[in-house]
C-alpha cells in the first residue's frame, strides 16, 4: 500500500461508516422507543408516546438509504492533527472542571492559544487570565450568576 | 395603530437606545470576523440577555442579526473572505473593485444597498406580519401541523449541504426534541433515568455547540491561513453614475430578499445568490460581473439584508423561523416566555412593533457606523484565530452554563459542538438540526392535537383545504426540485437535436 492509498482507504471507510453509524443509531433509538409506557386508549390523546419517534426513525432509515444511493458521504481530506488535538483539549477541559470551572476555562484558553501557535506572553495572559476573569466578574456582579464552587471560586465566594 | 405608536414610543429609552447602539457595533464586529456570523453571534449573546426585559433582549439580538449580516461585506470586499455566508456573492465583484483601488466605493455601495434592503424589508415586515398573523389566527391544529411540516420541508434546500443530508439533519434535530417528558401524555422518553434529561435537551446549549464550538473546530483546520487586508482611504458614498447603474438592482434585490426571507428556513445566503444572479441577468453590462461590477455588490448586499426583515415575518407571525438566525431569535423569544404566533399581535402587539422599530433603527444606525467605521472594523479581521477562538470558547461555555446554571448544559454544548463539526465535515448542515430541535416538539404536539380533533382519522386532514394546500407545498418543496431537474435534463437532449 502506497502512502497515497491510505487517505483513499480512509475516505472509503468514512463513506460507509457514516450511514452505518446512522442506521445503528436508528436501531438503538427504535429499540429504546419500544420500551416507552403505552397509554390506555382513553388517555392516549391521539397518538402513543412511541408513535412519533418511531415514525421519525423510519424516516431517518429511509433518508439514509436514499443518501447511500443518491448522495454518498464524500470526505475531502484527512482529519487534521490540530482538530484532533483541540477535541482532546475539550476532554482535558471537562476533567479540569471537576477541580474548578474558572480554572478549567483559564487553563483551556491558554493551552488552546499555545497549541494553535500563540507565543506572546502578554497575549496569553489576556486570553487565559484577563478575559475569563472579566467574564467571571461580569457574571458574578452584573448578572448575579454564580459559577459552581471549586478550588478558586470557593475562595471568592467565601 | 396604538401598538404601532406604542412600539415606537417604547424605543425612546436611553438605556435601550444605548444597548441597540452597542449591539449594532458588536454585530458589525461579529460580522466582520471571518468564522463568526449573525447566527453564532445571536446564539452566544442569548444567555447574556436572560436578565433583560423581553424588548431589550430581543432588540439586541435583532440588532446583531441585521448589523452582522451587513458587516460580512467588509471582509468580502477587503480580504476576499465573506464574513458571513450571505456575503459570498459580494466577494465576486467587491474584491475585484478593491484590487482596482476602489474598496471605498464598493463598501459605500454595500452600505447604501444594505440599508435600503434592510429598511425595505422592515416596512414589509410591519405590513405583512400582522396580516399573516390575522390569517393564521383561525388555523386549527391540522393547519398548524401542516404548516410546521412545510417549514421543516424547506430545510431541504438550505445551507450548502445536499437536500437529503439536510433532511437527515432536520429529522435528527426533531428526534433530539423528543427527549424528556412527553407534553401530551407525561410519559418519559429517552431519559434513561437521568433527571437532567427529564425536561429535555435545551436548545440554547445545542445552538451554542453547533454554531459556536463546531466553528472553533472548523477554524482549527485553518490555522495556516494568513489574511491580507487591502488598504483603503475611506468609505465613499456612491456617485450619481453608480446610483443610475444600480438602483434597479437594489430595488429588485430588496424585493427578492424580502420574499426569500419570508419563506420558512430560507435565509440571507439564498437571497444574496438569487439577488446577485438577477442583477447580472438584467444588467446592461453582464460581462463586467465577476470583474468589478458595482451592480453585483448592490444586488448581493440589498438582497441579504432584505432577507433579515423577511425572515422575521414567519418567525413572529407563525412561530416558524425564516432563517438560522431567526431560529436563534425564536429560541430567545421562548426563553423569555413569549409565544410567537398569531396571539403575539393581539396580546403583545406593543412588543412586536417595538421589535420592528428597533430593526428599522438598526438599519439606519449601521448606515452611519458602516460609513464612518468600516475602515476601523476592517482591522478586526486581523485578529489572529489563536487569540479570537479561545475567547469565543470561554464565552460559549459560560453562556451555555449561564442559562440554567447547569454543568450539564456545558456538556451538551461541548458534545453538540463535536457532533456539529463532524456533521459539517461530512456535508450535513447544522442549521436543519437547530431548526428541527426547535420545531420538533411543536410538530408532535400539533399532530397529537390534530389526531384528537379528527378522532384519529388522519386522512381527514386531506379534506381541509388549507391543510391540503400546506401538504401540497410540502410535497413540492421536497420533490419539486428533483422532478424539475429530471424534466430539464430530459428536455435538454431534445432541444439539442432540435426536436
Amino acid at each position: 500500500m502506497t502512502p497515497t492509498d491510505k487517505p483513499k482507504l480512509l475516505g472509503q471507510c468514512e463513506r460507509w461508516l457514516i450511514p452505518v453509524l446512522i442506521l445503528a443509531f436508528c436501531g438503538a433509538t427504535y429499540w429504546v422507543s419500544t420500551t416507552f409506557k403505552k397509554m390506555p386508549p382513553i388517555l392516549k390523546r391521539g397518538i402513543q408516546p412511541s408513535d412519533f419517534p418511531q415514525l421519525l426513525v423510519l424516516l431517518l432509515v429511509l433518508l439514509t438509504l436514499l443518501m447511500v444511493w443518491k448522495d454518498p458521504v464524500r470526505v475531502r481530506d484527512r482529519l487534521m492533527g490540530s482538530t484532533l488535538g483541540t477535541i482532546a483539549l475539550f476532554a482535558g477541559f471537562a476533567a479540569l472542571t471537576s477541580i474548578d470551572f474558572f480554572l478549567a476555562l483559564a487553563v483551556f484558553a491558554t493551552v488552546l492559544a499555545l497549541f494553535w501557535g500563540e507565543r506572546r506572553v502578554p497575549v496569553l495572559i489576556l486570553v487565559g487570565l484577563l478575559v475569563p476573569a472579566a467574564i467571571f466578574f461580569t457574571f458574578d456582579q452584573v448578572f448575579e450568576i454564580r459559577f459552581p464552587r471549586g478550588l478558586l471560586t470557593s475562595i471568592w465566594y467565601g | 395603530m396604538d401598538a404601532f405608536v406604542h412600539g415606537l414610543v417604547s424605543l425612546f429609552d436611553i438605556h435601550l437606545l444605548f444597548l441597540i447602539f452597542c449591539a449594532t457595533i458588536g454585530g458589525v464586529i461579529i460580522g466582520a470576523l471571518p468564522g463568526l456570523n449573525a447566527t453564532t453571534g445571536a446564539a452566544l449573546l442569548l444567555p447574556f440577555t436572560l436578565t433583560m426585559e423581553p424588548v431589550p433582549a430581543i432588540a439586541t439580538m435583532t440588532a446583531i442579526y441585521c448589523s452582522a449580516t451587513f458587516a460580512g461585506a467588509i471582509t468580502a470586499i477587503l480580504i476576499n473572505t465573506p464574513g458571513t455566508a450571505a456575503s459570498a456573492t459580494t466577494c465576486l465583484d467587491g474584491y475585484p473593485l478593491a484590487q482596482q483601488g476602489q474598496a471605498g466605493r464598493a463598501l459605500g455601495m454595500a452600505v447604501v444597498a444594505s440599508t435600503f434592503g434592510g429598511i425595505f424589508s422592515v416596512v414589509c415586515l410591519m405590513l405583512a406580519a400582522p396580516l399573516l398573523a390575522r390569517a393564521a389566527y383561525h388555523f386549527s391544529p391540522p393547519e398548524y401541523f401542516a404548516l410546521t411540516l412545510f417549514g421543516l420541508s424547506m430545510l431541504a434546500s438550505i445551507g450548502d449541504g445536499s437536500a437529503i443530508k439536510n433532511l437527515i439533519a432536520g429529522v435528527f434535530g426533531i428526534l433530539i426534541a423528543m427527549i424528556g417528558v412527553d407534553n401530551l401524555t407525561t410519559v418519559e422518553r429517552f431519559t434513561f433515568g437521568s433527571y437532567h434529561l427529564y425536561e429535555g435537551i435545551g436548545f440554547v446549549p445545542v445552538m451554542i455547540g453547533v454554531f459556536g464550538i463546531s466553528e472553533l473546530l472548523v477554524q482549527s483546520e485553518k490555522l495556516h491561513l494568513r489574511r491580507e487586508v487591502i488598504r483603503m482611504k475611506s468609505v465613499e458614498l456612491p456617485g450619481a453614475k453608480d446610483y443610475r447603474d444600480s438602483w434597479r438592482a437594489i430595488l429588485r434585490s430588496s424585493g427578492i430578499g424580502t420574499f426569500i426571507g419570508i419563506l420558512p428556513a430560507e435565509g440571507a445566503t439564498v437571497a444574496s445568490m438569487i439577488g446577485y444572479n438577477e442583477a447580472k441577468r438584467w444588467s446592461r453590462n453582464p460581462k463586467l460581473f465577476g470583474k468589478g461590477a458595482i451592480e453585483g455588490v448592490a444586488g448581493s448586499e440589498a438582497a441579504n439584508n432584505a432577507a433579515t426583515g423577511g425572515a422575521m415575518v414567519p418567525t413572529l407571525a407563525l412561530g416558524i423561523p425564516g432563517s438560522a438566525t431567526a431560529a436563534v431569535i425564536l429560541a430567545g423569544l421562548m426563553v423569555h416566555g413569549l409565544q410567537p404566533g398569531p396571539n403575539m399581535f393581539t396580546e403583545q402587539a406593543g412588543f412586536a412593533y417595538a421589535i420592528f422599530w428597533s430593526m428599522m433603527l438598526v438599519n439606519l444606525l449601521f448606515f452611519f457606523v458602516g460609513l464612518r467605521g468600516a475602515k476601523i472594523f476592517a482591522r478586526v479581521t486581523l485578529i489572529p484565530v489563536e487569540v479570537l477562538w479561545p475567547v469565543v470558547f470561554v464565552f460559549s461555555i459560560v453562556g451555555a452554563y449561564a442559562l440554567d446554571q447547569s454543568m450539564f448544559d456545558v456538556w451538551v454544548a461541548l458534545v453538540s459542538g463535536v457532533i456539529g463539526y463532524f456533521m459539517r465535515r461530512y456535508g450535513f448542515s447544522v442549521v436543519p438540526l437547530a431548526i428541527g430541535l426547535i420545531l420538533g416538539g411543536m410538530l408532535e404536539q400539533r399532530l397529537g392535537q390534530s389526531m384528537v380533533m379528527l378522532d384519529e382519522k388522519w386522512w381527514l386532514m386531506f379534506t381541509r383545504p388549507l391543510t391540503l394546500l400546506f401538504l401540497v407545498l410540502t410535497a413540492l418543496a421536497l420533490f419539486g426540485p428533483a422532478i424539475w431537474g429530471r424534466l430539464v435534463t430530459r428536455r435538454a437532449p431534445l432541444d439539442s437535436t432540435g426536436e
